[in-house]
């Protein structure tokens, strides 16, 4: 297996008006986020019709953000973003110490202690993912008292993995946690959102992140361009080792295989695209995403 | 004669049945029959004057109350119908060593809570260093991510700031909780003081109580200060979620006090990193917000996405400094009862001070050892929400049976962290006036709001406040929602008051005048010109109904010929279904009913809810007209040919007492131009109407009924004195300039307003209405009869052109009201 990974990313977005927008304003999260373990060589977003205002910035979290306005009347709205990024495995990879889980938990009652809260922040309820009892429960199974902590998070990954089927037509962005964990179906944004609540729901950090994976195809077969879609998967901080990555739509660590586009304590922060348009009724959505090693 | 004055109650008499506090503190009595010092002129003034009099001031205020229409509108109310106001005459005393404590305290703490919302959105060291514990901010919805790391005017994010106090049986004054987000209650503070002031002319004058006028032009003063500067002068607008909410009356207010204009996030939009208000001269730059609405629904782009309300690329507006948001966004954070607790060490930690105005004993759940203690006191203590979104009522431990007791101590070690717990206080106990027998006093548990500003020279504090009083006599909750009153806070003072308004600049100069002359807010616009079109159509149809109903129903009314061309306009004015087979009950209906969606009574709801969205800007003397109508009993009702009668004349004599408000009561601004051109367009297609179908009855027709919708007949009468014939009849609704019902008092009035618009704002349909009223003006007057093809020709582009002035106005002033936004994810 390689040790790192060079991609070419397109990402396209097209939203197609049921009327003329007179206006519209959008908050991108498209770009790769560099990060130890990933390296971004060049990134460029382009809109049509021309953007009226334009602007980047970060977010809370550190991500990069584009910030666009479109000004003059159009029916149909096109953001495509190319990316060339590097993944290389990283430090922890597939080995370490064996540690319980139960040494990632909070030390709540720590007042004075000074706190990490880039940690801290990821252990609490968010907008769309709520604590449950029947996370925690389900979480349960995999975390038993004293079982190593890498150990335990994969064995959760791949219980998802396992349980659920993933089926577009199941839910929507706004589905909740609890209707997903009650109809064992969804997609990688419930998947991840399920994950993060059992996570959180037994006093873990967990947090989501946006992103792309390589999608295999059998070598006699030819992939078509854009088959690929954004995705979403789960990291979990532990004490010594850091920030690591797993993927419970696929049920496995989230590898070289994984572009990051950038994370948050869920969806909602870290949306690929997020707009408020003026003065249509109704939209149609495309995405096309292309990943392909180069 | 002069009436025999009463004597006056005895003091034994006039306290008979007041409650001399036992366990609590009273603001009056030092002893049974004792009053405190600073209160000894007020009870002496109570002790000396007869019922007679008291009762005049009291009907005073209350008349008062209702003229200025102050309202507080219950969230629970579907209608959001307004409660009126409840005040207490008699002022709560506070005496000037005591103030200077709380004033110390209060602006002591305004400080705490600025800094400490500094640290939050910065360098979150109270939370990196667990003063603050992490989850209990991080985990609150107030806390706004988007706000981190901005760079804010002075460094202030806490603008207004506002604290609950209580006195607790010591006497000593304890903060029950902070507002922090947009604080409510100063205007109503200003409201009560004006009108109490008044029932106490002398006492307010020699006992030099100090006025409130210093702080709203600090308010106002310091937001300028502050404010970014840029294209043109300095604008402030004060923004409302709207209509329903609760103190939108006090938005009202002071944006008229304050002089800035009242907007909802509709009115306003982002261009370029800068906002702008929506007017109908084009876009203005706004410069400073005062917000009245919830930070959280401020921005679908970055904060809530579902909200109807925000205004899209706000939040980025202020991250690149371009407009001043007072509270600055994310400080509601703050306001929650959790962080009470933590709040000594955070003053110690940011101040260096210990809090000079203590809070109330107060827990976060959250923490294991206060979790701990607050399960073993539930029955002692009150609970309430860590979270304000999360929004669950007070409870009171007390309340609880053993079951109830049971549940809370589960709910509690589940969720500990939604709950906070406070000590129970029992407040302290004011006098108000008895509501049966004015002289009698009884005694009520107050709560005083305080209310504090930033300015360049630090807080400046209200002197004075919103007493709240509860609502019954034992009442532990001391609440405007919960249905409790109010009164005025007199802080006196040893000296003569200093009644020096600005400390900054002068108040108004002449770049403000040039601003406040061009550009009202477009939707005001738009309201302004619908209710003149929806007051003109529903008297149209009220006239219309009424000579039909005569017509069809009434013996001895009914006129040769009338009856077919009444009919066919009703139909043309949809007033009648097409299908209506029994047409005399379909016109009953349409008068009353809402079955009808082109009914008066569907026209009258049309206008209510325009006069509703316009009450910041017209007397309450229109609103209580047209509440009039609606609450009639007679309103979505069948009843009678005879009632019905009787309510269409009702409906016209308001519809024309509105007219006369308009006429009278307004500034001829755009607004007012606005509101004119509505009616008369209104009034001139209906009039061109009602012509063409007359003229489609032929020479021989009856002709009352066309004079009667024109309202025209006495004057018909007066002129001719004769039956009525078409020559004389269409020069006095066409040609007769001076008839203000005429076709052409209609037409040159409307080309007249839209000329004047079209100074200041380009060109708005002369060019195309114009030749229309030269067409009617050149009609030979003498050959004016139904056949006379150039007056047929003439009415008919008019009632045309009339609708194209309506679309023209539409798409030049009102068209980027009503445009949809949506929020929209993109994966």
């Amino acid at each position: 297996m390689p040790t790192s990974t060079r991609y070419r990313v397109v990402h396209e977005t097209r939203y197609l008006y049921s009327g003329t927008v007179t206006g519209s304003r959008q908050l991108a999260h498209l770009k790769p986020r560099a990060t130890p373990w990933q390296e971004v060589h060049a990134h460029r977003i382009d809109i049509k019709p021309a953007t009226t205002e334009r602007s980047e910035d970060e977010d809370y979290f550190g991500n990069g953000v584009l910030h666009f306005a479109v000004n003059n009347p159009h029916d149909e709205l096109l953001v495509r973003s190319e990316s060339e990024v590097t993944v290389s495995t990283y430090a922890d990879a597939t080995t370490g110490n064996v540690q319980p889980w139960e040494h990632a938990l909070a030390a709540h009652d720590a007042i004075g202690k000074p706190h990490d809260l880039d940690v801290e922040q990821y252990r609490i309820a968010s907008p769309m993912v709520p604590l449950l009892d029947t996370a925690a429960a389900y979480a349960r199974t995999s975390f038993a008292p004293g079982r190593d902590w890498r150990e335990a998070m994969l064995d959760l990954t791949r219980r998802i993995y396992a349980d659920f089927t993933y089926d577009s037509e199941a839910t929507t962005i706004t589905t909740r946690v609890a209707e997903v964990l009650e109809h064992r179906r969804g997609v990688c944004q419930d998947f991840a959102h399920l994950m993060i609540s059992c996570l959180r729901s037994i006093g873990l950090p967990a947090r989501y992140v946006s992103g792309y994976v390589l999608n295999r195809v059998p070598a006699d077969q030819h992939k078509l361009a854009g088959s690929d879609a954004s995705h979403a998967w789960v990291a979990s901080h532990c004490p010594g080792r850091g920030w690591m990555a797993f993927d419970p739509t696929n049920g496995k660590l989230a590898d070289i295989e994984f572009v990051t586009l950038g994370w948050g304590r869920e969806f909602s922060d870290v949306t690929p695209l997020r707009g408020v348009v003026l003065g249509a009724a109704t939209q149609t959505l495309t995405v096309a995403v292309t990943v392909e090693p180069i | 004669m002069t009436p025999t004055p009463k004597p006056h109650l005895k003091p034994e008499e006039m306290l008979s049945n007041y409650p001399f506090a036992e366990g609590r503190f009273d603001e009056l009595f030092e002893e049974p029959y004792q009053p405190r010092a600073h209160w000894s002129r007020l009870y002496s003034e109570l002790t000396q004057t007869s019922s007679e009099e008291i009762r005049e001031r009291l009907a005073a205020a209350e008349r008062r109350i209702r003229e200025s229409g102050v309202t507080y509108n219950v969230y629970a109310d579907p209608k959001g119908h307004d409660r009126q106001w409840d005040l207490d005459v008699l002022p709560l005393m506070i005496a000037p060593e005591e103030w200077r404590e709380i004033e110390a305290g209060i602006i002591q703490r305004a400080n705490v809570f600025n800094l400490a919302l500094g640290d939050l959105y910065g360098e979150q060291s109270l939370l990196k260093s667990g003063l603050i514990p992490p989850n209990l901010i991080l985990g609150q919805s107030g806390y706004l991510r988007p706000v981190h790391g901005m760079k804010l005017p002075g460094n202030i994010h806490l603008h207004v700031y506002a604290a609950d106090l209580a006195r607790s049986p010591d006497g000593r004054w304890w903060v029950m909780a902070d507002r922090t987000q947009a604080p409510s209650g100063a205007g109503y503070a200003l409201e009560n003081r004006l009108i109490v002031s008044r029932a106490f002319p002398a006492l307010f004058r020699d006992l030099h109580v100090q006025h409130l006028a210093h702080f709203f032009a600090t308010l106002r003063d310091s937001l300028m200060h502050f404010a970014p500067r840029g294209d043109g002068p300095t604008l402030t607008v004060l923004l409302t979620p709207g209509p329903y909410n609760e103190t939108y009356f006090e938005h009202t207010l002071l944006a008229r006090y304050l002089g800035f204009p009242l907007v909802e996030g509709g009115d306003l939009t982002v261009r370029d990193g800068c906002v702008w208000l929506k007017t109908i001269g084009g876009l203005k730059r706004v410069h400073a917000i005062l917000r009245r609405q919830d930070d959280t629904y401020c921005d679908p782009l970055e904060l809530r996405g579902d909200s109807a309300l925000g205004i899209a690329g706000l939040v980025d507006c202020a991250r690149r400094g371009t407009v001043l948001i007072a509270n600055a966004l994310g400080s509601g954070v703050i306001e929650s009862g959790a962080l009470l607790g933590f709040l000594p060490r955070i003053s110690e930690r940011l101040t260096g001070e210990a809090l000079r105005l203590p809070s109330i004993a107060t827990w976060w759940c959250g923490e294991p050892a206060a979790l701990e203690d607050a399960l073993e006191q539930v029955e002692h203590l009150v609970f309430k929400p860590a979270d304000p979104a999360q929004g669950f009522q007070v409870i009171f431990g007390q309340d609880l049976d053993a079951e109830g007791l049971a549940d809370l101590r589960k709910k509690l070690s589940a969720h500990p962290e939604r709950y906070v717990a406070q000590e129970l206080v029992r407040v302290s106990q004011a006098p108000v006036l008895g509501r049966v027998h004015h002289q009698q006093i009884a005694a009520r548990g107050i709560g005083l709001r305080v209310f504090a500003v930033a300015s360049p020279m630090g807080y400046v504090v209200m002197p004075g406040g919103l007493t709240r009083v509860a609502s019954m006599e034992n009442a532990r909750v001391v609440s405007m929602q919960r249905g409790g009153g109010s009164k005025d806070t007199w802080v006196l003072s040893p000296g003569p008051v200093d009644t020096a308004f600005s400390l900054l600049r002068s108040t108004v100069t002449a770049d403000d005048l040039v601003r406040m002359r061009a550009g009202i807010p477009s939707r005001l616009a738009e309201n302004l010109y619908w209710f003149g079109r929806y007051e003109e159509r529903c008297e149209d149809a009220a006239r219309l109904l009424r000579v039909a109903l005569k017509l069809t129903l009434e013996e001895g009314y009914a006129e040769d010929n009338a009856r077919t061309p009444v009919l066919a306009l009703t139909r043309a004015f949809q007033i009648l279904d097409e299908d209506a087979e029994d047409t005399d009950s379909a016109l009953l209906a349409a008068a009353t009913l809402h079955s009808n969606p082109f009914g008066l009574p569907t026209n009258l709801r049309a206008l209510e809810n325009v006069a509703f969205n316009l009450r910041d800007r017209m007397s309450l003397d229109n609103w209580r007209a047209i509440n009039a109508l609606i609450m009639d009993p007679v309103f979505g009702r069948a009843v009678t040919l005879s009632d019905t009668l009787a309510w269409l004349d009702r409906t016209i004599t308001s519809m024309m007492t509105l007219s006369g408000f308009a006429l009278d009561g307004m500034t001829r601004d755009d607004g007012w131009h606005l509101l004119s051109i509505g009616r008369r367009l209104e009034r001139l297609a209906f009039q061109c109407l009602a012509l063409r179908i007359a003229f489609n009855q032929g020479l021989g027709s009856g002709l009352s009924w066309l004079l009667e919708l024109a309202d025209s007949t006495v004057t018909y009468r007066a002129r001719y004195l004769a039956r009525p014939e078409w020559l004389p009849m269409l020069d006095l609704l066409v040609m007769d300039s001076a008839n203000p019902r005429s076709v052409i008092f209609q037409a040159s009035g409307i080309l007249g307003y839209v000329i004047k618009l079209e100074r200041v704002y380009g060109p708005c349909g002369s060019e195309m209405f114009a030749p229309v009223v030269r067409a009617l003006e050149e009609l030979d007057a003498g050959k004016l009869d139904p056949e006379n093809a150039e007056l047929r020709d003439t009415i008919d582009r008019l009632r045309s052109a009339a609708f194209e002035i309506n679309d023209l106005l539409t798409q030049r002033f009102f068209n980027h009201v009503h445009v949809s936004t949506r929020t929209m994810f993109g994966i």
